[in-house]
């Protein structure tokens, strides 16, 4: 009896795999193949009648890190936040123009939110993680996405803690309120939860804006590293920051894409006034 | 249109469509339970006016209004007295109570000292210790809490109370030796509106800008001068609402007035002399009404409906303070200080000193209602009553207790679903400005001004029959209706409390709403749940009027919720109705007491608790 329970369970165990992989498949919708992960073309957003973004065009690489600097109000969050669709959740927002990641519109009709949002993980400015334990933090989105097994979410818990340099200080305290965690902590934290999602892209809006010099550094390291398998788009008010991490940099204006190039190059030798104006500390 | 992987297609839509299925099939549920409160109250007035419909067109709409004469036996069914009862002791209960509410409300906010300041220089470190403790308690939190107290008692234990106390008091004062009648109707109903007054007044004026009250005192006002000329003034409309909840309460209550009334439908002739208002019109003879007779206490209850309508309807045309475009004209009170600056200031002394009278007296009544239940209560009490076995003729605690734990399990088992779900929709999928939700939240706050008699007779009506008899279950579904405002507007409150970014977090990690909702929002939003479930108990525990006639008034029950039994307020209401029973009812009250001190106690804790980790 026992053994055919075994067995049976054996054998559910080995379909729920399977059905884990075709979901993972499902919800692999992008194609990075053709080496371009964020295709924007002639970008308009508007937030009732203001208009947030002006005629955005930018391309992003993978495995590149970009980061994207300007004065408050300049349009970079908002910028930051359509390339998730999270901007659907606040109202009057409309958009005009082409946004596609991995060759795929996806501001089409057919587009899956959930899948996108897997796909495209999202790092805000305030640490927020759940009032949870820091395990279920971190298994929110593999159980989002229908994975139940223990062994399975131990799996994927360990690695995305690993993968954002916070196993060590959390692995006795995978129990324990994610509240209790200091702000630097819990910044990782929600990293890690992010990763746990497996996102090609990863949208990081001022990461460490919150944080110490330490967590701060701690993070900077980590985006370096997470370099390799992911592609990192960041908003940052700290252009210090922007010269240790960028691979590219791009300086928005009142709305406008003003200049976009190599790091090195924009800092420099800008091209235009403004951009110098800005990282010379004239205004901003 | 655009898939590159047609292999990855199909399994990738069927799963989305799965979840867009699952997402639209919970907002039709959500919204469904958030149209439940229309349909509530459209069915309560709707049966109501069903029921009345024979009363009326035998006796005739004109007649049954107007006629001076209630007398079941004879076929005269004229209701006039008891309209114009009703009228009278409601506006003396809120020149009363309002009056004392509103200056209690005045004393707390700007005369009441923060902390108690007992010096003690002796050398006894145990008495130190203990001054030091005293002397460390926030006393606008406690009277905050006395308040909210006071709110919680049960109106039949005021109605004890007003019997027991009040009635002999007032027969002593005139030469007919009659104490109920007018004035200790309204005396007792101002007793009981002074919390809902003082608490709500208090929120209007603590609402009021700090800057009214320095300007004014800036231009050389006294503080008395500063508090009555410019604060109160500016805070005029909310005070407004709250004195017509107030009025709203006093005209609904049946079950505080009923033995302080006197019970006869005649017209009053004199501060003493014995009245009927409508609300006990109805409690008085429903349970052996049949015919004509039952349908015209039907139609009394739908006059007492209409007039309450009409009441929460005046609320809708206050303007609200500080948020409409009328609230800023007020801006300029250094205009009005500056004339009272001219006069000597005594008007506004002798209101200072009548505000600390008036929180003086609540305070009074409170210990004086308090100490003599608990005495009462202590000096009667028997093992007997309390661990006693049932039997038909003589009253004991444990049938009442399981009737009454039942009778809230089954109630909460169905309100608190059914709010969470109507709050979950208001809250995370309305348009916060749409007409709709205007519309269901009128609703809402309609049904929670309904007063309970029109619920029990409701309840009687629709529930009792469904199955065959008054019974548990008749009683709780009527409860639902009753505690169901309350459960949406604190969980309401408490998804409100949930911070925006959570919500960010779980659709930025690819989460769905239905997800979202049910696996962050309702989780983080727990103790605001759990405190709409405490104050629902709270409610049930209280109430009688609705319980009366559908839940029923035996001694015994056989735990089954298809049977009849009365609940703890309701066996008090029995036993101290037919006067064999005092002993009973006192340790009834005490019982009461005790537990709603106990509820307020843990959503005292649970707020503070939350209050801690929300300022983490």
């Amino acid at each position: 009896m026992k053994n055919k329970k075994i067995l049976k369970a054996e054998e559910n165990g080995a379909e729920k795999i399977s059905a884990k992989e075709t979901l993972k498949n499902a919800l692999d919708i992008f194609d990075f193949s053709s080496g371009i992960a964020v295709n924007i073309e002639n970008l308009d957003l508007y937030y009732g009648n203001f208009q947030a973004l002006k005629q955005i065009n930018m391309l992003i690489k993978p495995n590149e890190i970009t980061a994207m600097i300007g004065p408050s109000g300049c349009g970079k969050s908002t910028l930051l936040k359509t390339l998730n669709r999270m901007n659907d959740l606040i109202d009057g927002c409309r958009i005009e123009g082409k946004v596609e990641i991995g060759g795929k519109d996806i501001y089409a009709k057919d587009i899956d939110l959930s899948a996108l949002r897997k796909n495209v993980g999202m790092v805000f400015q305030k640490p927020n993680p759940f009032p949870m334990s820091v395990y279920d933090n971190v298994a929110f989105a593999p159980r989002t996405f229908g994975v139940r097994k223990k062994a399975e979410l131990d799996e994927i818990v360990e690695t995305s803690l690993r993968r954002a340099s916070i196993w060590d200080e959390l692995k006795d305290r995978l129990n324990r309120n994610a509240l209790g965690l200091s702000g630097g902590q819990q910044q990782r934290l929600c990293i890690a939860r992010s990763l746990a999602a497996e996102p090609k892209i990863l949208l990081m809006d001022e990461p460490t804006s919150a944080l110490d010099p330490i967590s701060t550094g701690k993070i900077e390291d980590l985006m370096n590293e997470l370099k390799t398998d992911y592609t990192i788009v960041i908003v940052t008010h700290n252009m210090q920051q922007a010269t240790r991490i960028a691979d590219k940099t791009a300086f928005f204006y009142l709305g406008e894409l003003v200049e976009y190039a190599d790091t090195q190059t924009l800092f420099t030798t800008p091209a235009d006034k403004r951009t110098e104006n800005y990282i010379t500390g004239r205004f901003g | 249109m655009q898939n590159i992987n047609d292999t990855a297609a199909a399994p990738k839509n069927s799963r989305a469509a799965k979840t867009k299925a699952k997402e639209i099939f919970a907002r039709i549920i959500f919204l469904i339970c958030a149209l439940f409160s229309i349909v509530a109250v459209l069915g309560i007035i709707g049966y109501i006016c069903y029921g009345s419909i024979p009363a009326l067109r035998e006796v005739g709409v004109f007649k049954f209004l107007f006629g001076t004469t209630w007398s079941p036996d004879y076929g005269h069914y004229g209701i006039l007295p008891m309209i114009v009862n009703s009228i009278i002791v409601t506006v003396g209960a809120v020149v009363l109570g309002g009056t004392v509410g509103v200056f209690t409300a005045v004393f707390l906010s700007y005369w009441c000292p923060s902390k108690f300041n007992i010096k003690y220089n002796g050398k006894s470190a145990f008495i130190r210790w203990w001054v030091n403790r005293i002397n460390k308690i926030n006393l606008s939190t406690v009277f905050d809490q006395v308040i909210k107290l006071l709110a919680g008692i049960p109106s039949i234990i005021y109605g004890l109370f007003g019997l027991e106390i009040l009635v002999p008091i007032l027969a002593d004062l005139n030469s007919a030796n009659i104490g109920q009648g007018i004035l200790a109707c309204s005396i007792l109903l101002a007793v009981m509106i002074v919390p809902t007054v003082a608490s709500l007044a208090k929120n209007a004026i603590d609402a009021v800008p700090q800057s009214y009250y320095e300007g004014a005192l800036a231009l050389g006002n006294t503080k008395a001068q500063a508090v009555f000329r410019a604060v109160v003034p500016a805070a005029r409309s909310g005070i407004m609402s709250a004195l017509i909840l107030g009025v709203g309460r006093a005209m609904g209550e049946a079950m505080a007035v009923i033995w302080v009334c006197g019970n006869r439908a005649l017209f009053p002739d004199g501060l003493f002399s014995y009245i009927r208002t409508l609300t006990t019109n109805i409690v008085m003879e429903m349970g052996y009404a049949t015919g004509i007779h039952r349908s015209a206490l039907i139609a009394t209850g739908l006059v007492l409906l209409i007039f309450i309508l009409l009441i929460i309807l005046s609320m809708n045309l206050v303007p609200k303070d500080f948020k409409g475009k009328r609230g800023e004209k007020k801006l300029s009170p250094d205009k009005e200080a500056e004339i009272t600056y001219k006069r000597k200031g005594i008007g506004s002394a002798v209101l200072k000193w009548a505000a600390g009278v008036c929180a003086f007296l609540v305070a009074a009544v409170l210990i004086t209602v308090v100490a003599y239940i608990v005495i009462k209560g202590i000096s009667g009490f028997s093992w007997d009553f309390f661990a006693g076995d049932a039997r038909i003729s003589v009253p004991t605690f444990l049938p009442a207790f399981y009737a009454t734990l039942e009778l809230i399990g089954i109630s909460l088992a169905i309100a608190l679903p059914l709010g969470i779900c109507a709050a979950v929709y208001l809250h995370e999928y309305a348009k916060q400005d749409s007409k709709l939700v205007k519309v269901i939240r009128t609703f809402i706050d309609t049904l929670s001004g309904i007063p309970s008699i029109v619920f029990g007779l409701f309840g009687s009506l629709l529930f009792a029959p469904l199955f065959g008899n008054r019974c548990v279950l008749a009683g709780a579904l009527t409860m639902v209706l009753v505690v169901l405002p309350t459960v949406i507007r604190s969980t309401e409150e408490s998804l409100h409390a949930v911070p925006m970014t959570l919500r960010e977090a779980s659709y930025g990690l690819g989460a769905s709403k239905v997800r979202t909702i049910f696996k962050v929002v309702l989780p983080s939003a727990f103790p605001g749940i759990a405190t709409a479930a405490i104050l629902s108990i709270g409610r049930i525990l209280g109430e009688s009027a609705a319980l009366v006639f559908t839940m029923g008034t035996t001694f015994v029950f056989t735990g089954n919720p298809a049977n009849t039994g009365s609940s703890l307020t309701v066996l008090l209401y029995i036993c101290a109705n037919e006067g064999f029973h005092m002993e009973e009812a006192y340790m009834l009250a005490l019982t009461l007491l005790v537990f709603s001190l106990l509820l307020n106690l843990i959503v005292y804790f649970i707020e503070k608790r939350v209050k801690k980790s929300h300022s983490i």
